[in-house]
């Protein structure tokens, strides 16, 4: 592998100062807890502490705390074909545990259903345990164009939390702040953008596994000048790798596009099997998903733009759109295969992947793979059945 | 006293036809017919384009190698089998394929049927909002006049507004006596098979021919008195396999109630609005709570516990279809309300899919598997 970006520290500083930030909080503000797809400008544009669960699931992943955790919720009966950020943030609910100390309790959930229904199952679940008042922004799945009336739809709901959101957090909505917020979120986006798109320098001075990481930020901390400052910098710093041609992959000999959420529990694994077969993941449909729509957070028109963007995420669209966005990928980045994350955890996200793989494989000519696993519970990772089809894959993607 | 009496089918119902004979009945009156998908759809703005709407849940059992080359192991086998059906044969049975957004795995189907399967027949799609309030019944007032608008395309009709009315008013009948014959089944002297076999003809029959048909059965109603079976309130998607019930009278009891997706759960109130759009929607937003419009959990809870009070009902039997992520999200929780109330509750993973479950089978011989918070017989807490 490729030397360590220097970044890595002030991610983890970032990271660890918003969880630090998260038990101190009840004592100067409130508590949002929200859905990665949510229009948080509204809510930090009103002081909201917020906090992801998915996030703090995909931490607990990587730091190899959830199987244990989703033992927990499956023990209080939670289905172990429930999606496992689920199972984990539930275990860590019921048990304690979680690997940031302490998370604070939330004063109003806020559910966007962009990303998948199983988080309205999910957040109805957390409102019933902390008797917390639920918001759902509820975003019709895009099979095509969005309709007006759908667009017309989100941004009624958007506009609907502004009163209760008030309540709770005792201030009025300033609309300058919001769109400065909006801004905030907007700039971080477009450089989150720009930093996936070094993948296609040769070589990469990045890989997705990379990003995987650095991703924390652009999910849980949208909106904040720290966030736009923290990737200004990291931008910088790809810029001067990619000049002095240090690649995340030493002897970069194959490009891969990666589908869907990481595997956290073998982030390492995994990047170090491509990296030793000379590959660079260059480029993951996951992560392109939280730049892409940057040109429309326009501050001018907060409301719309908000209602705009959320709609249109990656993950409420269709299959062909994904097809689209995973050829667009190959193409940009030069890329010599892709591996499809089957995601048994992520339904939503892997439903279709069976059809994409074959067109990518019998139109495009492109070798793809496959890979079953879990994102987040690695009782669902066979590793030796799995090293077999990465060799495999790896010997077809190098002829 | 709770026995295991075999229960004669005294139903003065005329038999029910089959999907396949409905469906060349109604093609021969110059109409067209829709395959559609659970759970929530406007049926009078199709009944107003001429098209009967018959609605897959299954089949049960099903081997699906077309869709197993398309779907992952661990996808909803209700939208395997559907998906299999349809590129096997099912899709050339129709006119037309509709896909309401019911649940991620659905809307992958959906998804899936438009961009990937390329079925030689139309597929459109419905989004149902999650939520309550104006905003929620405006959008689905809209996402149904767009439906029509598409519908139209297919029908080559445009019908007034007259038209849409009068089908309105009749499913609207036909939702009322569906939920009638539900209120009525601990008085109705008939084995769950027989029952669920009229009720889950709302899935395909007419309204008309439903309303006949229930009336026939509403006839059949006796004064209730202690009930000779055990009464149980059955909660899930879709009763199939329908062996479930055979279970059930095996260990004396019946499905006194029930919380079925393919049933009460589309118990539609009448809606209140003149504009048959903005009608059609306040019907399907006013169903009973369940997780496709994002009911609250404690509605749920509180919903189950009226239904088993209404009915007698002294234990509930979930029994979700394996991968149906929303109904396994609300178990612990639902099963916990109901303990609260005293009432027993057991979990039986419906295996729809031959290839998936071997939930059923006993790891070791012995007796025969029992549902366990419903049996023994009479062994459930005195309500």
């Amino acid at each position: 592998m490729g030397p360590p970006l220097k970044c890595a520290a002030a991610t983890k500083r970032l990271v660890t100062r918003h969880y630090l930030d998260g038990r101190y909080v009840r004592h100067y503000g409130k508590t949002a807890w929200v859905t990665s797809g949510a229009p948080v400008e509204l809510l930090k544009a009103l002081g909201f502490f917020v906090l992801y669960p998915e996030n703090h699931g995909a931490l607990c992943g990587a730091r190899r705390a959830a199987e244990a955790l989703c033992r927990e919720s499956e023990a209080a009966g939670y289905s172990s074909d429930i999606c496992s950020y689920a199972r984990t943030d539930l275990g860590s609910l019921l048990s304690g545990r979680t690997p940031v100390g302490r998370l604070p309790r939330p004063d109003v959930l806020v559910c966007c259903t962009n990303i998948c229904q199983t988080v309205l199952a999910w957040y109805r679940v957390l409102s019933d345990h902390f008797n917390a008042p639920l918001l759902v922004v509820d975003t019709p799945f895009l099979y095509a164009e969005a309709p007006p009336h759908a667009k017309a739809y989100v941004l009624a709901q958007i506009e609907a939390m502004v009163e209760p959101l008030e309540r709770i957090a005792g201030r009025s909505l300033n609309q300058d702040r919001l769109k400065r917020t909006v801004k905030y979120s907007r700039d971080a986006a477009e450089l989150w953008n720009r930093i996936t798109e070094m993948g296609r320098r040769k070589p990469a001075p990045l890989t997705a596994f990379d990003q995987f990481i650095h991703m924390a930020p652009i999910v849980e901390m949208r909106g904040d000048s720290r966030t736009v400052d923290f990737y200004a910098a990291m931008l910088r710093e790809l810029e001067e790798r990619a000049r002095l041609g240090i690649g995340a992959v030493q002897r970069e000999r194959a490009r891969l596009v990666w589908d869907n959420l990481p595997v956290w529990h073998q982030l390492r694994f995994l990047s170090e099997f491509f990296a030793e077969k000379g590959a660079a993941v260059v480029a993951a449909t996951y992560t392109k998903a939280w730049g892409e729509l940057a040109p429309l957070l326009q501050e001018s028109q907060p409301f719309e733009a908000m209602a705009d963007t959320y709609l249109h995420v990656l993950l409420n669209r269709g299959t062909g759109s994904k097809l689209d966005t995973i050829r667009a990928l190959v193409k940009e980045f030069d890329a010599d295969g892709v591996v499809f994350h089957s995601d048994r955890s992520c339904k939503p996200y892997s439903i279709g992947q069976m059809g994409q793989r074959d067109s990518v494989v019998r139109q495009d000519g492109i070798p793809a793979l496959l890979l079953e696993a879990d994102h987040n519970d690695p009782r669902s990772w066979s590793r030796s059945q799995n090293i077999n089809r990465l060799e495999a894959f790896m010997e077809v993607v190098a002829r | 006293m709770v026995g295991t009496a075999k229960v004669r089918d005294n139903s003065r119902a005329a038999p029910i036809p089959g999907r396949q004979q409905t469906m060349e009945r109604f093609r021969e009156q110059g109409g067209r017919i829709a395959a559609v998908l659970p759970i929530h759809y406007p049926r009078a703005l199709l009944r107003a384009h001429r098209i009967l709407p018959v609605e897959i849940w299954g089949p049960a059992q099903a081997f699906t190698p077309l869709a197993d080359s398309r779907l992952q192991s661990y996808i909803c086998p209700l939208a395997r089998n559907a998906l299999d059906f349809l590129l096997r044969e099912g899709a050339r049975r129709v006119d037309m394929v509709l896909v309401p957004h019911t649940c991620d795995s659905l809307q992958g189907l959906g998804s899936l049927l438009l961009d990937q399967a390329h079925l030689d027949r139309p597929t459109l799609n419905f989004y149902l909002p999650r939520g309550a309030g104006d905003a929620s019944v405006d959008y689905l007032a809209a996402e149904i006049r767009s439906l029509s608008a598409a519908l139209s395309r297919i029908s080559g009709r445009s019908p007034r507004e007259e038209e849409l009315i009068e089908c309105v008013m009749l499913e609207e009948e036909a939702d009322s006596l569906l939920s009638e014959l539900l209120g009525a089944r601990p008085r109705l002297p008939l084995p769950d098979h027989t029952f669920y076999r009229v009720v889950r003809s709302r899935e395909y029959l007419p309204a008309e021919d439903f309303i006949s048909s229930a009336n026939g059965v509403l006839a059949g109603r006796t004064s209730l008195g202690a009930p000779e079976r055990l009464p149980i309130l059955l909660s899930g998607i879709v009763p199939e396999p329908m062996e479930i019930f055979d279970a059930l009278a095996g260990f004396g009891a019946f499905a006194a109630a029930c919380d079925l997706a393919c049933a009460s759960r589309r118990l539609y109130p009448g809606g209140k609005s003149g504009d048959p759009f903005r009608r059609m929607a306040e019907s399907l937003l006013g169903a009973p709570p369940d997780f496709t419009r994002g009911s609250a959990i404690r509605d749920r809870v509180r919903y189950l516990r009226a239904n088993a009070d209404k009915s007698g009902a002294r234990g509930v039997l979930f029994y979700p279809v394996k991968f149906c992520e929303p109904e396994l999200f609300d178990l612990p929780l639902l099963r916990k309300g109901l303990d609260g109330a005293g009432l027993a509750s057991t979990v039986i993973e419906a295996p729809l899919h031959p290839h998936l479950s071997q939930v059923l089978v006993p790891r070791d011989p012995g007796p025969p598997p029992r549902p366990g918070g419903v049996t023994p017989a009479g062994a459930l807490p005195e309500r």
